[in-house]
């Protein structure tokens, strides 16, 4: 079962089976200390920070510049699954995909927050034009 | 013939991509769907879930929009799919 860690030099916080050896962030060695979910939760709320739609839509495209995947070039499915994304955040909690319906079991619907482990959708795995399930995401065309 | 349920998403792109082939159906074929909002609509996001043992194992193990539901006999299809095969799908319920 995953936990919360969190580092003692710089307060990072890993939510992982095991902690990270190196601190990505202040690079101190084995400084991870297991805490509480709640610490965990009051840690990253502290600064309340939200992302908005443009800062969400710069961070996917980011997040494809090294993969082989790009955010969908249909810029009308972008905006209307961009619509869902926000919608479902404020009003279920997190950025669920507006094309998969939650469970209501909190850990198994993690697996539906945007982006999700797509790879594994047959949608996806082993297709030349693979799509995520939303089609937010696609196979970058060669 | 039974009822027939589309489960739907409201800002769902593969939803969107249906409703004219569901439109075309009703029309030609004089079947009716009754149409289910599941993100915004509690109720019928209660209602899916309720389905989900029957559902689910049609769909990647999950529960996915659209999905077009027989509650009577429990026959699945779900995803965006040529006008064919919803018309073929939709005549076998009858």
């Amino acid at each position: 079962m995953k936990k919360f860690w969190r580092c003692f030099i710089c307060n990072d916080i890993h939510y992982g089976l095991n902690p990270p050896e190196i601190c990505p962030t202040c690079l101190a060695r084995n400084a991870y200390v297991e805490i509480s979910s709640r610490e965990a939760g009051k840690i990253m709320g502290a600064g309340g920070t939200t992302v908005t739609r443009v800062e969400f839509r710069r961070a996917i495209h980011e997040f494809t510049e090294k993969n082989e995947f790009e955010v969908n070039p249909d810029r009308e499915k972008v905006e209307m699954l961009l619509d869902g994304l926000f919608a479902n955040e404020k009003n279920h909690g997190l950025k669920y995909c507006p094309c998969r319906l939650a469970s209501g079991d909190f850990a198994e619907d993690l697996k539906l927050v945007c982006p999700c482990n797509f790879f594994i959708h047959e949608t996806y795995k082993n297709k030349k034009d693979g799509e995520c399930w939303c089609g937010l995401f696609a196979r970058r065309k060669k | 013939m039974s009822k027939l349920i589309m489960f739907y998403a409201r800002e769902c792109p593969h939803c969107k991509a249906m409703m004219p082939h569901v439109e075309k159906l009703e029309t030609q074929e004089k079947i009716s769907f009754e149409k289910l909002e599941v993100w915004h609509n509690e109720k019928n996001a209660d209602l899916m879930r309720s389905y989900r043992p029957v559902i689910a194992p049609n769909c990647g193990g999950q529960l996915r929009t659209p999905t077009f539901f027989n509650p009577e006999t429990s026959d699945v299809l779900c995803g965006e799919v040529p006008y064919e095969k919803l018309k073929e799908w939709a005549l076998k319920q009858k």
